[in-house]
Protein backbone atom coordinates (compact mmCIF):
# COMPACT_ATOMS: atom_id res chain seq x y z
CA UNK A 1 0.00 0.00 0.00
CA UNK A 2 1.49 3.82 -0.96
CA UNK A 3 -1.20 5.33 1.55
CA UNK A 4 -2.16 3.84 4.71
CA UNK A 5 -3.71 6.18 6.96
CA UNK A 6 -6.13 5.29 10.36
CA UNK A 7 -7.28 7.83 12.45
CA UNK A 8 -5.71 11.03 11.28
CA UNK A 9 -7.26 14.20 12.14
CA UNK A 10 -5.84 17.73 11.90
CA UNK A 11 -7.38 20.53 13.66
CA UNK A 12 -7.10 24.59 13.19
CA UNK A 13 -7.35 26.28 16.86
CA UNK A 14 -10.73 25.41 17.81
CA UNK A 15 -11.91 23.78 13.92
CA UNK A 16 -11.28 20.29 12.96
CA UNK A 17 -10.20 20.19 9.69
CA UNK A 18 -10.01 16.23 9.44
CA UNK A 19 -11.65 14.13 12.10
CA UNK A 20 -10.42 10.40 12.35
CA UNK A 21 -9.68 9.95 8.72
CA UNK A 22 -8.84 5.84 7.73
CA UNK A 23 -7.78 5.38 4.14
CA UNK A 24 -5.82 2.98 2.31
CA UNK A 25 -4.56 3.41 -1.80
CA UNK A 26 -2.25 1.69 -3.54
CA UNK A 27 -1.90 2.03 -7.25
CA UNK A 28 -4.59 3.84 -9.44
CA UNK A 29 -6.43 7.28 -9.74
CA UNK A 30 -8.44 8.24 -6.80
CA UNK A 31 -10.88 10.74 -6.66
CA UNK A 32 -11.11 12.85 -3.13
CA UNK A 33 -14.89 14.69 -3.46
CA UNK A 34 -16.43 17.20 -1.40
CA UNK A 35 -17.91 20.62 -0.33
CA UNK A 36 -15.86 23.53 0.36
CA UNK A 37 -14.89 23.06 3.71
CA UNK A 38 -14.51 19.23 3.83
CA UNK A 39 -11.57 18.57 4.65
CA UNK A 40 -10.16 17.25 1.40
CA UNK A 41 -7.41 20.15 0.96
CA UNK A 42 -5.78 19.30 4.80
CA UNK A 43 -5.99 15.72 4.32
CA UNK A 44 -4.03 16.39 0.86
CA UNK A 45 -1.26 18.32 2.10
CA UNK A 46 -0.96 16.20 5.48
CA UNK A 47 -0.14 13.58 2.74
CA UNK A 48 2.21 15.38 1.39
CA UNK A 49 4.39 16.17 4.16
CA UNK A 50 3.38 19.85 4.56
CA UNK A 51 1.07 19.69 7.78
CA UNK A 52 1.57 17.97 10.39
CA UNK A 53 -1.27 15.34 11.62
CA UNK A 54 -2.25 16.42 14.90
CA UNK A 55 -3.56 12.69 15.66
CA UNK A 56 -3.51 9.54 13.94
CA UNK A 57 -1.06 7.05 12.01
CA UNK A 58 0.18 8.23 8.50
CA UNK A 59 2.35 5.70 6.30
CA UNK A 60 3.44 6.63 2.94
CA UNK A 61 5.26 4.62 0.19
CA UNK A 62 5.61 2.05 3.28
CA UNK A 63 7.51 4.83 5.23
CA UNK A 64 6.71 6.97 8.44
CA UNK A 65 7.03 10.71 7.56
CA UNK A 66 7.62 11.41 11.02
CA UNK A 67 11.55 10.79 10.58
CA UNK A 68 13.78 12.45 8.68
CA UNK A 69 15.41 9.81 6.48
CA UNK A 70 12.24 8.30 5.59
CA UNK A 71 10.34 11.87 5.11
CA UNK A 72 13.11 12.59 2.37
CA UNK A 73 12.98 9.49 0.62
CA UNK A 74 8.97 10.25 0.58
CA UNK A 75 9.35 13.63 -1.21
CA UNK A 76 11.84 12.17 -3.61
CA UNK A 77 9.53 10.10 -4.71
CA UNK A 78 6.30 12.36 -4.45
CA UNK A 79 4.70 14.79 -6.89
CA UNK A 80 2.47 17.34 -5.34
CA UNK A 81 0.33 20.15 -6.98
CA UNK A 82 -1.22 22.66 -4.82
CA UNK A 83 -4.63 24.09 -4.84
CA UNK A 84 -2.92 27.17 -5.21
CA UNK A 85 0.65 27.17 -7.04
CA UNK A 86 3.04 29.77 -6.20
CA UNK A 87 5.00 30.60 -9.02
CA UNK A 88 8.35 33.32 -9.85
CA UNK A 89 7.21 35.25 -12.37
CA UNK A 90 10.88 35.80 -13.86
CA UNK A 91 11.58 31.68 -14.08
CA UNK A 92 10.28 30.24 -17.53
CA UNK A 93 8.42 27.24 -17.68
CA UNK A 94 11.68 24.95 -17.70
CA UNK A 95 13.33 26.85 -15.21
CA UNK A 96 10.78 26.28 -12.94
CA UNK A 97 10.25 22.82 -13.53
CA UNK A 98 14.30 22.30 -13.13
CA UNK A 99 14.22 23.91 -10.35
CA UNK A 100 11.58 21.80 -8.40
CA UNK A 101 13.67 18.34 -10.09
CA UNK A 102 16.27 19.44 -8.45
CA UNK A 103 14.92 20.32 -5.02
CA UNK A 104 13.15 16.94 -5.42
CA UNK A 105 16.86 15.56 -5.40
CA UNK A 106 17.00 13.99 -8.75
CA UNK A 107 20.20 13.12 -10.23
CA UNK A 108 21.25 16.42 -12.13
CA UNK A 109 22.35 14.33 -15.18
CA UNK A 110 18.83 13.37 -15.56
CA UNK A 111 16.84 16.36 -15.04
CA UNK A 112 17.09 18.24 -18.25
CA UNK A 113 15.81 15.09 -20.15
CA UNK A 114 13.13 14.24 -17.03
CA UNK A 115 12.21 18.52 -17.72
CA UNK A 116 12.16 17.51 -20.98
CA UNK A 117 9.91 14.65 -21.25
CA UNK A 118 7.12 16.30 -18.35
CA UNK A 119 7.06 19.32 -20.58
CA UNK A 120 6.03 17.82 -23.65
CA UNK A 121 3.87 15.66 -21.58
CA UNK A 122 1.70 18.70 -20.72
CA UNK A 123 1.37 20.24 -23.80
CA UNK A 124 3.79 22.95 -23.44
CA UNK A 125 6.68 22.55 -25.90
CA UNK A 126 5.78 25.61 -27.31
CA UNK A 127 6.02 27.74 -24.46
CA UNK A 128 8.90 25.97 -22.58
CA UNK A 129 11.22 29.21 -22.68
CA UNK A 130 8.52 31.39 -21.96
CA UNK A 131 8.42 33.43 -18.42
CA UNK A 132 5.69 32.27 -16.15
CA UNK A 133 4.30 35.55 -15.78
CA UNK A 134 3.38 36.07 -19.45
CA UNK A 135 0.80 32.65 -19.27
CA UNK A 136 -2.88 32.44 -18.98
CA UNK A 137 -3.85 30.49 -15.98
CA UNK A 138 -4.51 26.97 -17.67
CA UNK A 139 -1.03 27.54 -19.01
CA UNK A 140 0.70 27.38 -14.83
CA UNK A 141 -1.81 25.52 -14.00
CA UNK A 142 0.07 22.52 -16.57
CA UNK A 143 3.16 24.28 -15.60
CA UNK A 144 2.61 22.82 -11.81
CA UNK A 145 1.07 19.52 -12.71
CA UNK A 146 4.02 18.93 -15.19
CA UNK A 147 6.31 19.91 -11.82
CA UNK A 148 4.16 17.11 -10.12
CA UNK A 149 5.01 14.60 -12.29
CA UNK A 150 8.79 15.16 -13.54
CA UNK A 151 10.13 13.01 -11.13
CA UNK A 152 8.09 10.22 -11.93
CA UNK A 153 6.23 9.96 -8.73
CA UNK A 154 5.09 6.77 -7.21
CA UNK A 155 2.50 9.39 -4.95
CA UNK A 156 1.31 11.69 -6.76
CA UNK A 157 -1.27 14.31 -5.37
CA UNK A 158 -3.26 16.88 -6.97
CA UNK A 159 -5.14 19.26 -5.18
CA UNK A 160 -8.22 20.61 -8.02
CA UNK A 161 -5.53 20.23 -11.16
CA UNK A 162 -7.95 20.68 -13.68
CA UNK A 163 -9.32 24.30 -12.55
CA UNK A 164 -8.81 27.15 -15.60
CA UNK A 165 -8.39 24.05 -17.76
CA UNK A 166 -10.72 23.88 -21.00
CA UNK A 167 -12.52 20.64 -22.00
CA UNK A 168 -10.49 19.46 -24.52
CA UNK A 169 -7.13 19.99 -21.88
CA UNK A 170 -9.53 18.00 -18.93
CA UNK A 171 -9.83 15.21 -21.48
CA UNK A 172 -6.05 14.71 -22.37
CA UNK A 173 -4.98 15.28 -18.41
CA UNK A 174 -7.76 12.67 -17.64
CA UNK A 175 -5.95 10.11 -19.89
CA UNK A 176 -2.46 11.10 -18.55
CA UNK A 177 -3.83 10.48 -15.06
CA UNK A 178 -5.15 6.73 -15.95
CA UNK A 179 -1.70 6.40 -17.53
CA UNK A 180 0.01 7.12 -13.93
CA UNK A 181 -2.37 5.29 -11.83
CA UNK A 182 -1.07 2.03 -13.85
CA UNK A 183 1.63 2.35 -11.72
CA UNK A 184 1.51 4.89 -8.82
CA UNK A 185 -1.07 5.81 -6.39
CA UNK A 186 -3.01 9.28 -8.00
CA UNK A 187 -4.90 11.25 -5.56
CA UNK A 188 -7.15 13.77 -6.83
CA UNK A 189 -9.29 16.27 -4.84
CA UNK A 190 -11.78 17.95 -7.14
CA UNK A 191 -15.04 19.55 -6.91
CA UNK A 192 -15.87 18.29 -10.61
CA UNK A 193 -17.51 15.01 -10.24
CA UNK A 194 -17.02 14.29 -14.43
CA UNK A 195 -13.34 14.01 -14.14
CA UNK A 196 -13.91 11.24 -11.49
CA UNK A 197 -16.57 9.53 -13.19
CA UNK A 198 -13.84 9.67 -16.19
CA UNK A 199 -10.39 9.32 -14.61
CA UNK A 200 -10.89 7.54 -11.20
CA UNK A 201 -11.04 3.81 -10.11
CA UNK A 202 -12.04 4.63 -6.70
CA UNK A 203 -13.74 7.82 -5.19
CA UNK A 204 -13.41 9.07 -1.49
CA UNK A 205 -16.55 11.51 -0.72
CA UNK A 206 -15.87 13.40 2.50
CA UNK A 207 -18.03 15.99 4.57
CA UNK A 208 -17.41 17.79 7.95
CA UNK A 209 -13.80 16.10 8.50
CA UNK A 210 -14.92 12.56 7.70
CA UNK A 211 -15.05 10.09 5.04
CA UNK A 212 -18.92 9.87 4.14
CA UNK A 213 -17.80 7.53 1.27
CA UNK A 214 -15.74 5.32 -0.23
CA UNK A 215 -16.02 2.81 -3.24
CA UNK A 216 -15.99 2.94 -6.94
CA UNK A 217 -17.68 5.69 -9.61
CA UNK A 218 -20.40 2.89 -10.27
CA UNK A 219 -21.19 2.36 -6.57
CA UNK A 220 -21.38 6.41 -5.62
CA UNK A 221 -23.91 6.20 -8.84
CA UNK A 222 -25.99 3.74 -7.14
CA UNK A 223 -26.71 5.49 -4.28
CA UNK A 224 -27.96 7.65 -6.04
CA UNK A 225 -30.59 6.13 -7.66
CA UNK A 226 -33.77 7.61 -7.13
CA UNK A 227 -32.51 9.80 -4.93
CA UNK A 228 -30.62 12.82 -4.57
CA UNK A 229 -30.43 16.32 -6.81
CA UNK A 230 -28.12 17.01 -9.95
CA UNK A 231 -28.03 16.30 -13.67
CA UNK A 232 -25.73 13.69 -14.01
CA UNK A 233 -25.88 9.91 -12.18
CA UNK A 234 -22.43 11.04 -10.43
CA UNK A 235 -23.96 14.16 -8.91
CA UNK A 236 -26.95 12.33 -7.55
CA UNK A 237 -25.18 9.78 -6.03
CA UNK A 238 -22.86 12.74 -4.46
CA UNK A 239 -25.91 14.37 -3.31
CA UNK A 240 -27.31 11.81 -2.22
CA UNK A 241 -24.47 10.52 -0.03
CA UNK A 242 -24.05 14.18 1.30
CA UNK A 243 -27.47 14.36 2.72
CA UNK A 244 -27.79 10.85 4.18
CA UNK A 245 -24.15 11.86 6.11
CA UNK A 246 -25.60 15.22 7.12
CA UNK A 247 -29.36 14.06 7.93
CA UNK B 1 -1.44 15.39 -22.72
CA UNK B 2 0.29 15.42 -25.79
CA UNK B 3 -2.67 14.35 -28.39
CA UNK B 4 -4.76 17.10 -27.41
CA UNK B 5 -5.44 19.29 -29.63
CA UNK B 6 -4.37 22.58 -27.90
CA UNK B 7 -1.44 20.95 -26.90
CA UNK B 8 0.55 20.22 -30.01
CA UNK B 9 4.33 19.68 -30.25
CA UNK B 10 6.31 22.74 -30.60
CA UNK B 11 8.12 20.44 -33.10
CA UNK B 12 5.50 19.90 -35.21
CA UNK B 13 4.18 16.73 -37.05
CA UNK B 14 6.95 15.54 -38.75
CA UNK B 15 6.58 14.59 -42.22
CA UNK B 16 6.51 10.56 -42.91
CA UNK B 17 6.81 7.82 -40.42
CA UNK B 18 10.73 7.31 -39.76
CA UNK B 19 12.90 4.04 -39.94
CA UNK B 20 11.39 1.59 -37.74
CA UNK B 21 14.12 1.55 -34.83
CA UNK B 22 14.12 5.00 -34.19
CA UNK B 23 11.89 6.31 -31.51
CA UNK B 24 11.40 10.14 -33.00
CA UNK B 25 9.58 11.01 -29.67
CA UNK B 26 12.83 10.03 -27.79
CA UNK B 27 14.90 11.74 -30.05
CA UNK B 28 12.90 15.22 -29.56
CA UNK B 29 13.30 14.59 -26.04
CA UNK B 30 16.78 14.46 -25.90
CA UNK B 31 16.94 17.33 -28.23
CA UNK B 32 14.86 19.48 -26.37
CA UNK B 33 16.02 18.70 -23.27
CA UNK B 34 19.79 20.20 -24.85
CA UNK B 35 17.63 23.33 -26.00
CA UNK B 36 16.23 24.45 -22.62
CA UNK B 37 18.01 23.17 -19.93
CA UNK B 38 19.32 25.97 -17.98
CA UNK B 39 23.42 26.02 -18.12
CA UNK B 40 24.74 27.13 -14.58
CA UNK B 41 27.31 30.20 -14.67
CA UNK B 42 30.36 29.67 -12.97
CA UNK B 43 29.06 30.30 -9.26
CA UNK B 44 26.39 28.49 -9.32
CA UNK B 45 28.61 25.13 -10.51
CA UNK B 46 30.80 26.09 -7.49
CA UNK B 47 27.98 26.61 -5.15
CA UNK B 48 26.98 23.22 -6.41
CA UNK B 49 30.47 21.81 -5.88
CA UNK B 50 30.97 23.16 -2.34
CA UNK B 51 27.32 22.37 -1.05
CA UNK B 52 27.77 19.00 -3.03
CA UNK B 53 23.91 19.77 -4.03
CA UNK B 54 22.86 20.88 -7.47
CA UNK B 55 19.74 21.72 -6.08
CA UNK B 56 20.74 23.53 -3.11
CA UNK B 57 22.85 25.69 -5.22
CA UNK B 58 20.19 26.25 -7.34
CA UNK B 59 18.12 27.35 -4.51
CA UNK B 60 20.59 29.74 -3.20
CA UNK B 61 21.65 31.63 -6.06
CA UNK B 62 18.25 31.78 -8.37
CA UNK B 63 15.26 32.02 -5.96
CA UNK B 64 13.51 35.18 -4.89
CA UNK B 65 16.43 36.02 -1.87
CA UNK B 66 16.76 39.10 -3.60
CA UNK B 67 19.95 38.62 -3.79
CA UNK B 68 20.97 41.24 -6.57
CA UNK B 69 19.33 43.94 -4.14
CA UNK B 70 20.97 42.47 -1.11
CA UNK B 71 24.70 42.33 -3.09
CA UNK B 72 23.92 45.92 -4.60
CA UNK B 73 22.58 47.56 -0.54
CA UNK B 74 25.52 45.55 0.77
CA UNK B 75 27.95 47.65 -1.35
CA UNK B 76 26.54 50.73 -1.44
CA UNK B 77 26.13 51.10 2.46
CA UNK B 78 29.72 49.88 3.03
CA UNK B 79 31.08 52.26 1.10
CA UNK B 80 29.37 54.79 2.39
CA UNK B 81 30.34 53.51 6.05
CA UNK B 82 34.00 53.46 4.82
CA UNK B 83 33.44 57.52 3.04
CA UNK B 84 32.18 58.47 6.39
CA UNK B 85 34.30 56.82 8.61
CA UNK B 86 37.17 58.39 6.67
CA UNK B 87 35.46 61.99 7.26
CA UNK B 88 34.41 61.95 10.81
CA UNK B 89 36.56 58.88 12.39
CA UNK B 90 33.69 57.54 13.64
CA UNK B 91 33.55 53.89 13.07
CA UNK B 92 30.38 53.66 10.57
CA UNK B 93 30.72 50.37 8.92
CA UNK B 94 30.86 48.90 12.05
CA UNK B 95 27.50 50.76 12.87
CA UNK B 96 25.54 50.15 9.76
CA UNK B 97 26.83 46.40 8.95
CA UNK B 98 24.64 44.84 11.57
CA UNK B 99 21.37 45.76 10.40
CA UNK B 100 22.26 45.57 6.79
CA UNK B 101 23.33 41.93 7.48
CA UNK B 102 20.00 41.54 9.72
CA UNK B 103 18.01 42.54 7.01
CA UNK B 104 19.27 40.33 4.14
CA UNK B 105 19.01 37.32 6.47
CA UNK B 106 15.41 38.49 7.14
CA UNK B 107 14.54 38.37 3.72
CA UNK B 108 16.43 34.96 2.78
CA UNK B 109 13.44 32.88 3.70
CA UNK B 110 9.62 32.41 4.39
CA UNK B 111 6.05 32.48 3.56
CA UNK B 112 6.11 36.17 2.74
CA UNK B 113 9.15 35.93 0.21
CA UNK B 114 8.78 32.59 -1.72
CA UNK B 115 5.74 32.56 -3.42
CA UNK B 116 6.18 28.82 -4.15
CA UNK B 117 6.11 28.42 -0.34
CA UNK B 118 3.88 25.13 0.15
CA UNK B 119 5.52 23.52 -2.66
CA UNK B 120 8.99 24.15 -1.54
CA UNK B 121 7.68 22.31 1.46
CA UNK B 122 7.02 19.57 0.14
CA UNK B 123 10.46 18.80 -1.74
CA UNK B 124 13.36 16.43 -0.53
CA UNK B 125 15.94 19.45 -0.02
CA UNK B 126 14.55 20.79 2.88
CA UNK B 127 13.38 24.34 3.50
CA UNK B 128 15.61 24.35 6.49
CA UNK B 129 18.58 23.93 4.90
CA UNK B 130 18.32 26.04 2.05
CA UNK B 131 17.73 28.44 4.81
CA UNK B 132 20.81 27.78 6.71
CA UNK B 133 22.53 27.75 3.23
CA UNK B 134 20.83 31.24 2.36
CA UNK B 135 21.95 32.65 5.75
CA UNK B 136 25.97 31.15 5.37
CA UNK B 137 25.95 33.20 2.23
CA UNK B 138 25.02 36.39 3.69
CA UNK B 139 26.80 36.66 6.83
CA UNK B 140 29.63 34.92 4.42
CA UNK B 141 29.26 37.94 1.98
CA UNK B 142 28.33 40.47 4.77
CA UNK B 143 31.53 39.71 6.49
CA UNK B 144 34.09 39.71 3.81
CA UNK B 145 32.86 43.19 2.77
CA UNK B 146 33.31 44.12 6.04
CA UNK B 147 36.26 43.18 6.26
CA UNK B 148 37.34 44.75 3.21
CA UNK B 149 35.95 48.30 4.14
CA UNK B 150 37.09 47.88 8.33
CA UNK B 151 40.65 47.33 6.46
CA UNK B 152 39.96 50.32 4.39
CA UNK B 153 38.85 52.64 7.03
CA UNK B 154 42.22 51.84 8.61
CA UNK B 155 40.95 50.14 12.02
CA UNK B 156 40.75 46.52 10.60
CA UNK B 157 41.40 44.55 13.79
CA UNK B 158 39.23 46.05 16.36
CA UNK B 159 36.74 47.31 14.03
CA UNK B 160 36.02 44.02 12.51
CA UNK B 161 36.00 42.69 16.03
CA UNK B 162 33.43 45.07 17.08
CA UNK B 163 31.03 44.39 13.92
CA UNK B 164 31.44 40.53 14.09
CA UNK B 165 29.91 39.99 17.00
CA UNK B 166 26.87 42.14 16.93
CA UNK B 167 26.41 41.55 13.65
CA UNK B 168 25.79 38.02 14.07
CA UNK B 169 23.54 39.08 17.47
CA UNK B 170 21.53 41.19 14.96
CA UNK B 171 21.25 38.58 11.92
CA UNK B 172 20.37 36.03 14.78
CA UNK B 173 17.27 38.39 16.10
CA UNK B 174 16.31 39.53 12.94
CA UNK B 175 16.15 35.78 11.58
CA UNK B 176 14.43 34.32 14.48
CA UNK B 177 11.34 37.37 14.40
CA UNK B 178 11.15 36.88 10.97
CA UNK B 179 10.40 32.87 11.07
CA UNK B 180 8.51 33.26 14.58
CA UNK B 181 6.19 35.65 12.87
CA UNK B 182 6.61 34.58 9.02
CA UNK B 183 6.86 38.36 8.30
CA UNK B 184 10.56 39.23 6.71
CA UNK B 185 9.24 43.02 7.93
CA UNK B 186 8.83 41.94 11.09
CA UNK B 187 12.52 40.29 11.32
CA UNK B 188 14.00 43.29 9.40
CA UNK B 189 12.00 45.95 12.29
CA UNK B 190 13.40 43.81 14.92
CA UNK B 191 17.03 43.66 14.04
CA UNK B 192 16.76 47.33 13.15
CA UNK B 193 14.97 48.04 16.35
CA UNK B 194 17.39 45.90 18.37
CA UNK B 195 20.24 47.56 17.02
CA UNK B 196 18.99 50.94 17.90
CA UNK B 197 18.21 50.17 21.33
CA UNK B 198 21.75 48.87 21.76
CA UNK B 199 23.28 51.98 20.20
CA UNK B 200 20.93 54.38 21.83
CA UNK B 201 21.54 52.33 25.25
CA UNK B 202 24.82 52.58 24.86
CA UNK B 203 25.32 55.96 24.30
CA UNK B 204 23.72 57.13 26.94
CA UNK B 205 25.36 54.89 29.52
CA UNK B 206 28.77 54.92 27.68
CA UNK B 207 28.71 58.43 26.64
CA UNK B 208 30.00 57.77 23.27
CA UNK B 209 27.54 56.36 19.80
CA UNK B 210 30.21 53.86 19.48
CA UNK B 211 30.19 52.06 22.90
CA UNK B 212 27.85 49.07 21.07
CA UNK B 213 30.47 48.14 18.86
CA UNK B 214 34.04 49.09 20.87
CA UNK B 215 32.93 47.37 24.46
CA UNK B 216 34.59 44.61 24.98
CA UNK B 217 32.15 44.18 27.99
CA UNK B 218 29.24 43.32 25.60
CA UNK B 219 30.31 40.58 23.71
CA UNK B 220 29.28 37.97 26.20
CA UNK B 221 25.73 39.17 26.13
CA UNK B 222 25.63 39.56 22.23
CA UNK B 223 26.89 36.11 22.25
CA UNK B 224 23.82 35.02 24.61
CA UNK B 225 21.42 37.11 22.07
CA UNK B 226 22.76 35.28 19.54
CA UNK B 227 22.64 31.56 20.60
CA UNK B 228 18.81 32.49 22.19
CA UNK B 229 17.42 33.55 18.47
CA UNK B 230 19.01 30.30 17.01
CA UNK B 231 17.49 28.34 19.14
CA UNK B 232 14.55 29.87 18.31
CA UNK B 233 14.58 30.19 14.75
CA UNK B 234 15.12 26.24 14.95
CA UNK B 235 12.16 26.02 16.67
CA UNK B 236 10.32 28.31 14.12
CA UNK B 237 11.77 26.56 11.05
CA UNK B 238 11.45 22.71 12.74
CA UNK B 239 10.14 19.86 10.32
CA UNK B 240 6.87 19.18 11.20
CA UNK B 241 6.10 15.42 12.36
CA UNK B 242 4.34 13.51 9.63
CA UNK B 243 2.81 11.51 12.25
CA UNK B 244 1.59 11.68 16.05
Amino acid sequence: MNVEISELSRRFGRTQAVAGVDLRAGPGVFGLLGPNGAGKTSLLRMMATVLPPSSGTLRLLDRDPGSYGPRREIRRRLGYLPQNLGYYPGFTVAEFIEYFALLKDMPSRQVPRAVAASIEQLGLGGKARAKLRTLSGGMLRRVGIAQAIVNQPELLLLDEPTAGLDPEQRVAFRALLREFGERATVIVSTHLVEDVAAACSEVTLMDAGKIVFHGTPDELIAQGEGHGVGDAPLERGYSAVLAAARS
Amino acid sequence: MTKGPDMTDSHGSLPGPGPADIDLDRVWTGVAAEVWRRRPGPVERLASRLLRSPGLARALLTTPSLLLGWVLATVVVLLAGVAFTLSTGTPWVALVAPPVAGAGIAYAYGPGIDPAWELSQSMAISDRMVLLVRALAVFGLNALLGLVASAASGAAAAVTFGWLVPMTAVCALALAAATLTRSPNVGVLAGLAGWLIIVLGERVAAGQLTAAVTSTALILPYLAVAAGCVVIAVYATRTPRGAA
